[in-house]
């Protein structure tokens, strides 16, 4: 253990981001938003989600420090009455559920597909390279409205404040998988007739572990640098996807369904409903794109090794 | 003396170029244009707006809800079947045309033949000509509406549309889809004539200077409507004086035109009442009374309607609002937690249970909000409802697949009388006669069902009033439906624009009487 963090302190990685304050600002910045959603049913001075406690009554107070706020609201509330501290907290939070969860599934199906299809090569890859182009012509939303039908029938109206975020899950990573199998499969082609997986080969190792033991651990780097912009991306396509309404359901608002709501009140001065949640989530996806150029800088051969 | 002369005639004569030059002309912006001239090929708002302004119905329905004299100047019960109606003399068409009782009964004649007006007029054996100017309407039961639908009868220009058009297709011809004659040319009694129309574009009508109402107040020469689809455009383009009458106004935008100076906001109640249906089939808790009344009192309608209506529509705790013949005033909102907690302990259901609900999200004005806000009520009293909201598109299918235990649904009723309501939403559903087709609470209670049915062919107004408020008194006890609101039609102007007393319920702004300052 010990060995491994002096090896850590020791390696390029780690000597780059002492060196580069963007990377550590934003790094700074995104465990703090982690630790947010972590512990938003503890630190949030309501909880959102519970429709008793929230009053209609209280609707579209202005935040604290303008003339009408009080002090109970500190960020306002939102049209329903909620404040809008604890649900950007709770939003935050589904936000980054919904964006780890959906790279895994992503990264998970985008993996496999890839590294068989690239190491596999001839009509394995022709077939399953053309499922993945299909994929990528539905459009996601499409894709989001034909899924969220199944499973109203498969489960009913009421079950769907439940599933809600396994479906989002669910939706945004089967729309984007294919972004991993191309990458994936791309690297794997340029490993697999280097030398050491020729020896894997001679020794006799079988096609599975040589796949996953000696490829993939070499293709890494570029699923860790998709991996931060796909988080960035699914959060967003969740906050699209909510926006249009399809999203979460209106009684637990995310980051995205928060800055619909606000949308229609923008003219008519109640701007905040949509202004602190938009730059939260701006904040947000901006310090985990921040990370993932200086991510792939880091990691790109080219660039330090040379 | 000749002074005098010289000095009055020139003052007669700037006078008379003032008043020349003050031409007024009236810019509307409308959502759509009508989409043709022909009044009877499409049975829409925006036709019947329409009508309104080139042609004159028989009667017309004022504000306060009675009826207003046009074409027709009185009228009698003959008997159960038959009234008489006496026509205005000295009227004449935009063509020249005198206005006789062979119009009416050509122009009902024709609406036969219209696909949209068919089942409208189904009441109807049709119009007997008495003389020139009387004409008796005969229905094949007694019928309490006649008047009602007498709204709907704009007399056309029999003469006018008599003949073939140079394709050799008859003048009279209704054409859904393709030229027809009546497409492009009109000829109605109405206070406007259209003189230039480019579908979708702009349309132009100027005032008809043998209009035989001369008592009207209006005083507009001329009508330019301008179709905007988009809101936020139409309120941009009254908000920077390129129109001087939008409507519909979007309720995010009421404060933007309240504040600005130059422009007013005006609204009136519109009769279409806003309700959550309580399905006791799907869920049998909501079978018990007591359940169902506390759901009632634990929904704060007037908080809605103060904080997301914006005060744009009126509380209701009945479904007809008031002006309408079964509206009981004492039949007020209740709202009351602590009551609405005591009777859910009575029922036995203090621990609350959970249900679903579904709602439109673009249907209704704030549809989407206002189901969150009940849910969110609701859970006050212990019942944990899970909300799904969909498009218009999707919901109405779902809606009468009847898949959750609360469903919201908006109505108004197309009679501007209390006992559509009843019939569609409040009947117990029955396939065969129609009836309850919108009841998805599955409601079911026979007296309600006899009155409803009784008042159909009830002909004594006071008797039919009296039946309806019944109705009314029955279902508020039941608890048979969780009642919103009214929604507000609204409409903005240039100051100068005097629209207040032009508006009604049924949103057609009679623009023949508006007068601009």
């Amino acid at each position: 253990m010990k060995n491994s963090i002096k090896r850590f302190k020791e390696s390029y990685l780690f000597y780059s981001f002492k060196r580069d304050k963007t990377a550590m600002a934003s790094f700074v910045i995104l465990v703090i938003f982690l630790l947010l959603s972590l512990a938003a049913p503890l630190i949030s001075p309501y909880n959102p989600y519970d429709a008793k406690t929230t009053d209609l009554m209280n609707a579209e107070i202005p935040p604290a420090f303008m003339a009408e706020g009080t002090s109970e609201f500190l960020l306002g509330t939102d049209n329903m009455g909620r404040d809008l501290l604890s649900t950007m907290f709770y939003g935050l939070r589904i936000s980054v559920l919904i964006g780890l969860g959906a790279v895994f599934l992503q990264a998970t199906i985008g993996i496999m597909v890839g590294l068989t299809a690239g190491y596999m090569g001839g009509k394995v890859d022709a077939v399953l390279m053309r499922i993945a182009d299909i994929q990528f012509s539905f459009p996601y939303l499409m894709v989001a409205i034909f899924i969220s039908a199944i499973f109203q029938l498969m489960f009913g109206i009421g079950s769907f404040e439940q599933l809600s975020v396994p479906l989002l899950v669910v939706i945004i990573g089967l729309a984007e998988w294919p972004v991993y199998a191309r990458t994936i499969r791309a690297s794997v082609m340029g490993e697999k007739n280097k030398e050491y997986v020729e020896a894997a080969r001679v020794i006799g190792l079988s096609r599975p572990v040589i796949m996953f033991r000696h490829v993939l651990p070499n293709t890494l780097t570029s699923v860790m640098v998709i991996s931060t912009i796909q988080v960035a991306n699914a959060v967003m396509s969740e906050a699209a996807l909510s926006f249009l309404g399809l999203g979460m359901p209106v009684t637990m608002p995310s980051l995205g369904s928060l800055i619909k709501s606000g949308f229609e009140y923008i003219f008519s001065g109640v701007w905040w409903i949509t202004i602190f949640p938009g730059i939260f989530l701006i904040l947000f996806v901006l310090v985990i794109n921040l990370l993932g150029d200086w991510l792939r800088d880091v990691l790109n051969p080219k660039l330090y090794k040379g | 003396m000749k002074k005098f002369v010289v000095v009055g005639l020139t003052l007669f004569m700037v006078l008379a170029v003032g008043f020349s030059a003050n031409a007024k002309t009236l810019k509307v912006g409308l959502d759509a244009d009508p989409v043709s001239l022909d009044i009877q090929v499409q049975l829409s708002g925006g036709m019947l707006q329409l009508s309104h302004w080139s042609f004159d119905p028989l009667v017309r329905w004022t504000q306060e809800m009675t009826f207003e004299p046009r074409l027709a100047t009185k009228w009698e019960r003959m008997d159960d079947l038959t009234m008489r109606f006496y026509l205005r003399k000295g009227v004449k068409f935009h063509s020249g045309n005198p206005f006789t009782a062979k119009d009416v009964k050509w122009t009902f004649d024709r609406m036969r033949k219209s696909i949209d007006y068919k089942g409208l007029i189904e009441p109807f054996v049709g119009i007997d000509v008495v003389d020139d100017h009387t004409i008796d309407i005969k229905t094949k039961k007694p019928y309490a509406l006649l008047l009602n639908m007498a709204t709907y009868f704009f007399p056309m220009d029999s003469v006018f549309y008599t003949g073939t058009d140079e394709t050799g297709q008859p003048k009279d011809a209704i054409v859904k889809i393709g030229p027809s004659f009546a497409l492009n040319n009109s000829s109605g009694t109405g206070p406007y004539v259209v003189t230039s129309r480019e579908q979708g574009v702009k349309m132009v009508f100027d005032r008809f200077k043998d209009y035989w109402d001369t008592k009207s107040p209006g005083n507009v020469d001329q009508i330019i409507l301008t179709p905007i689809k988009e809101d936020a455009t139409r309120v941009a383009a009254l908000l920077s004086g390129d129109v001087d009458f939008i409507s519909p106004v979007p309720p995010q935008d009421f404060k933007r035109i309240e504040k600005d100076a130059n422009v007013k906001l005006e609204t009136i109640n519109g009769g279409r009442i806003i309700t959550f249906q309580m399905n006791s089939e799907r869920r049998p808790e909501f079978k018990d009374l007591k359940v169902r009344q506390a759901m009632v009192y634990a929904v704060n309608n007037a908080g809605i309607v103060k904080k997301l209506m914006k005060g744009t529509a009126t509380v209701a705790g009945q479904q007809g609002p008031e002006g309408y013949a079964g509206y009981k005033a004492s039949l007020k909102p209740r709202y009351n937690l602590k009551k609405a907690k005591s009777l859910m302990k009575e029922a036995g259901y203090a621990n609350g249970f959970e249900c679903t609900m579904i709602a439109p999200n673009n249907r209704y004005v704030k549809d989407e909000k206002i189901a969150e806000a009940v849910v969110q009520m609701l859970a006050k009293i212990n019942i944990k409802v899970n909300l799904k909201t969909m498009p218009k598109a999707q919901y109405w299918d779902e809606f009468d697949a009847k898949v959750a235990d609360i469903q919201m649904i908006g109505w108004h009723s197309d009679t501007e009388d209390s006992g559509n309501f009843s019939e569609f939403l409040a009947m117990c559903p029955n396939k065969e006669t129609g009836h309850g087709q919108y009841n998805s609470g599955m409601y079911c209670n026979k007296t309600v069902d006899e009155l409803t049915m009784a008042a159909q062919s009830e002909t004594d107004l006071a008797k039919r009033a009296a039946m309806l408020q019944k109705i009314e008194q029955i279902l508020y006890d039941d608890a048979a439906f969780i009642p919103l609101h009214w929604q507000n039609i609204s409409y903005a102007g240039k100051n100068n624009v005097g629209i207040a007393p032009v508006i009604n319920a049924m949103n057609f702004p009679y623009l023949g009487d508006i007068v601009v300052k």
